[in-house]
């Protein structure tokens, strides 16, 4: 596997699914490195500092204040230096419409936040699994779509 | 205009007339001719016997002559030779007249001077006879010579005038067969004509009066829609004119006078006035619709204002049509409506929506967005009571990992009830497209939906092939996934769920009490099962919004997914029923239309 | 206007790969796709310098033999997916053969390296493959079944959503839109 931790970047403005996210990815068996961002500003910010590593994955929340995940993803998609990020669509709403249109806007995963938390470590560790398989098997990112429930 | 009836009969009619009079003036020239010709044929009997007589006085004179002269010679009495002197003369004047009488006949004249000659002659044997019968100059021999003479001469006389009668009388026979000939021919041709004339006459008539019927009938319709009209213009609001354009004259019907506020008549309309009522803001619009009338035959309809004298503003409608009648004048008929209750009641309609829309905009965002927000506190409970490990369990109380327990169920229960909420407030309130798709391939997606469940139960699936139709398609995969969620859901325990799904085309005819008529076809979707079932009274209670026939805690259910399968089914049109038998299993009919 | 390009994968490695190893002065044979020989014995330092400069184009230098081969499993269920008459070959068989091992030991070191199995890769790839017919528009969903030796489209459609999570139409659609996005 990766001999390098992944770098994990959730953009989530819910402290508790912030803690949720940093348990999960704990006791999952992959190495990663796992920051948090709070709204969407924030996040902005990080990816646009130079100093800052840009994360092999990005979960982002919809529902953010000040900026909102769908406004950052077409932003991120609109930068050169940001649009290969992989980005993971991390919400709660599970309306078609919404989902496609993520899709449409770039996205490449869609997740649902869970209300189980071991179902919250089975998806992360898919996303992280499929992830690399795409890093490793020289899958087209381009065409990387994962809906997880 | 082709319904003033064409009455043609009136160049026929003149035809008639002329005939007529022509034939009677030949008739009155016919009886003119009759009359001069018995006149003529009267005459020429009155000539003949005129000429009759004469020839008879004539005779008779001659014959008083020898008569004096006989007597005289045997009485020598002078008295008897005054017949005798007056004889001549008589003989004379009848000559006279005779000569007058045969003026036309040569042939008379003829016999005329050859009897002039022989009475002549006569007298001469007279003046002999009396000569040699005189004592003084008696000659019996020559005597009885000339009176032999003179009763040759008397005979000759005598065949001479018959002759002359007899001429004149085959003259006058020949001329009355002429005349007779021609009067005879006379009445009957007459008769025949004046039959004729009469039959004409009498047809003449009888289309006159027939025509005479016909205007009457439609006189009186023509009063009697006249009217109705005005009536009706009256109830129903609206007016008519009508612009001679080729007179230029305009003619307002009473209720168009009455609907600008004013009495009938009060004033002469022309093309100034149309536009003298009209509110200011629309005068410039409804002069270019006028105008435009005339070139385009047609005025579509024109909304305007108008400021009746009262100062009060009504809204109209008006439209026009150009019409030609058959003798190539053309008429601008124009209709005004009255639509002022209408308009205000529209406005009070549009504003009603408008209220109806927002309130119906803000109920649904807040449907939305209370159950979408309710599920956050709610996934946070569920999360962080699964991070109660196994552990953490070990170390609580008994009472306390029950509590954890309770409060997991409640949890989960809410989670469903909030997920159905959420889906019943979805259904009414996205936008509905219909797209026509395949409604095998929504049933396979339910299907796949429910995989899970269907393999864990071990349920069999069958259908024949549903038709393709004009659906919303995820809220028909969501009919599907509740139908036969339910059907999984009840099933018997210990025995597999057989589900049965069928699909036929029938005639909303056949179901009058419960579909809508408008639709002729309907598509009638039939999922049996082998479940529970229910019992059949509650039919048409378990489409109700939170009835459940099964408590919580035997049967996980909201009492909102057969609500939501109603309400989609209503969204389509369509309709939804619910039967069974306890043990059994149900049966659930959906029609869609076609 | 737009275009579409192709690209081959294998040729524009290699050239990478060529171009960095000659500015090195590195000596090498290509044994195969991802296998180069190194004539030069390369040092520590060398060898970390050479790394360095692969690895952010995303290459891997592997010494591992065990994934080496999980390497080469790799590239043979690539070729097998993505070459068009895939349908003659099982894949077991395809790869025993092709690796020179039995399958049983081809699946348990693929196993142990990626955690992972062998099916589960091939469908990966198959699916992989699948997106791109789909994103070329130029076969319906049911001759991509076929050509992927798939029984039926509801068969393809159900593996693709069970690895995507979203069904082919759905995401036809989605590239679609992207598409008509960037315009």
């Amino acid at each position: 596997m990766q001999k390098n931790a992944l770098h994990i970047l959730l953009a989530d403005d819910d402290e508790d699914d912030r803690l949720f996210f940093k348990d999960a990815f704990e006791e999952i068996k992959i190495q990663t490195n796992v920051n948090f961002v709070h709204d969407g500003m924030q996040l902005m910010e990080h990816l646009l500092n130079p100093d800052n590593k840009l994360p092999d994955i990005l979960f982002l929340d919809l529902n953010m204040p000040k900026k909102t995940g769908k406004e950052c993803l077409i932003e991120i998609k609109k930068t050169d230096h940001l649009k290969d990020i992989i980005i993971a669509i991390y919400s709660t709403s599970s309306s078609e419409e919404d989902i496609e249109d993520t899709f449409i806007q770039g996205a490449n995963i869609y997740i649902k936040k869970p209300s189980d938390f071991n179902t919250l470590k089975k998806i992360i560790n898919e996303v992280v699994t499929v992830n690399w398989h795409y890093h490793t098997s020289g899958l087209n990112r381009d065409n990387f779509l994962l809906r997880l429930k | 205009m082709k319904w003033i009836p064409n009455f043609n009969s009136s160049n026929s009619l003149r035809v008639i007339f002329v005939i007529a009079v022509f034939i009677l003036l030949f008739l009155s020239s016919i009886a003119y001719k009759h009359n001069q010709d018995l006149n003529e044929s009267s005459k020429v009997v009155m000539h003949t016997y005129e000429i009759n007589i004469q020839l008879e006085r004539l005779m008779s004179a001659i014959k008083d002559a020898e008569t004096g002269q006989r007597g005289y010679i045997i009485t020598r009495n002078a008295r008897f030779l005054t017949p005798y002197i007056y004889s001549r003369d008589k003989v004379n004047t009848s000559f006279i007249t005779l000569k007058k009488l045969t003026a036309d006949n040569p042939e008379q004249q003829e016999n005329l001077q050859k009897l002039f000659k022989l009475i002549t002659q006569r007298f001469v044997s007279f003046e002999n006879c009396l000569k040699y019968s005189d004592p003084k100059t008696y000659d019996k021999r020559k005597l009885d010579n000339h009176m032999f003479g003179g009763r040759i001469l008397m005979e000759n006389i005598r065949f001479k005038v018959d002759e002359m009668n007899d001429i004149e009388k085959a003259y006058l026979k020949k001329r009355l067969k002429i005349y007779d000939a021609e009067i005879s021919l006379s009445p009957l041709f007459s008769i025949s004509l004046f039959l004729v004339a009469l039959c004409f006459i009498l047809l003449a008539y009888r289309q006159i009066s027939r025509d005479f019927e016909r205007l009457k009938v439609y006189n009186k319709k023509l009063l009697i829609s006249g009217g109705l009209m005005s009536e009706s213009e009256n109830i129903g609001k609206f007016s008519t004119w009508q612009w001679d354009l080729d007179s230029d004259k305009i003619d307002y019907s009473d209720n168009q006078f009455r609907l600008l506020g004013l009495e009938p008549n009060s004033f002469t309309p022309n093309k100034a006035t149309l536009l003298k009522y009209v509110h200011p803001d629309d005068k410039e619009s409804v002069a270019q619709a006028i105008d435009g009338i005339v070139e385009k035959k047609q005025l579509p309809f024109v909304y305007y204002k108008i400021i009746r004298p009262d100062f009060e503003i009504r809204y109209f409608k008006t439209t026009g049509k150009l019409l030609t009648d058959q003798q190539g004048s053309k008429i601008l008929l124009g209709i005004n409506f009255d639509i002022t209750d209408e308009h205000l009641l529209n406005i009070e309609l549009q504003e009603r929506n408008k209220e109806l829309e927002k309130s119906n905009k803000e109920l649904a965002s807040f449907n939305h967005v209370a159950s979408h927000d309710l599920q956050e506190p709610l996934r946070k409970i569920q999360t962080f009571i699964s991070r109660v490990s196994e552990a953490d369990k070990s170390v609580m109380s008994e009472s306390a990992k029950n509590y954890i327990g309770k409060i997991e169920t409640s949890a989960k229960r809410m989670r469903v009830l909030i997920d159905d909420l959420l889906l019943f407030s979805r259904t009414n309130t996205t936008k509905k497209e219909f797209i026509k798709v395949n409604l095998n391939e929504l049933l396979d997606n339910a299907e796949s939906e429910l995989a899970e469940i269907i393999e864990e139960k071990k349920a069999v699936i069958k259908t024949n092939r549903l038709p393709k139709l004009s659906v919303i398609p995820y809220q028909i995969e969501q009919l599907f996934i509740n139908l036969i969620g339910n059907s999984l859901k009840y099933s018997q325990p210990d025995v597999e769920p057989e589900i049965t799904i069928t699909s036929e085309k029938v005639l909303a005819s056949d179901y009058s009490g419960i579909l809508d008529q408008s639709v002729k076809k309907y598509h009638k979707i039939i999922f049996t099962d082998n479940g529970m079932g229910f019992d059949p009274q509650f039919k048409e209670t378990i489409f109700v919004l939170f009835q459940r026939l099964h408590s919580k805690t035997d049967y996980p259910g909201t009492g909102i997914g057969l609500a939501i399968c109603k309400k989609i089914v209503e969204n389509h049109k369509g309709h939804i029923t619910a039967d069974s038998i306890v043990s059994k299993g149900s049966v659930f009919t959906v029609f869609l239309p076609d | 206007m737009k275009l579409f390009i192709k690209f081959d994968i294998n040729t524009i490695c290699s050239l990478y790969l060529k171009q960095n190893l000659e500015q090195n002065n590195i000596n090498f044979t290509t044994l195969g796709f991802g296998e180069i020989e190194i004539e030069d014995n390369l040092d520590a330092e060398a060898l970390e310098n050479l790394k360095n400069k692969l690895v952010p184009c995303g290459f891997e230098v592997v010494e591992n033999q065990k994934s080496v081969l999980v390497q080469k499993i790799k590239d043979a269920i690539i070729e097998l997916v993505f070459m068009d008459d895939s349908n003659n070959y099982k894949s077991s068989v395809f790869l025993a053969e092709k690796l020179n091992h039995s399958y049983g030991y081809l699946s348990n070191v693929f196993s142990e390296v990626t955690y992972s199995s062998i099916e589960n890769f091939i469908i990966l790839q198959k699916i992989e493959r699948a997106k791109q017919l789909i994103i070329i528009n130029e076969m319906s969903l049911t001759e991509i079944a076929f050509l992927l030796n798939y029984s039926s489209v509801a068969h393809l459609s159900t593996q693709f959503k069970n690895t995507t999570g979203i069904t082919p139409s759905a995401f036809q659609r989605i590239i679609k839109k992207r598409r008509e996005n960037l315009k």
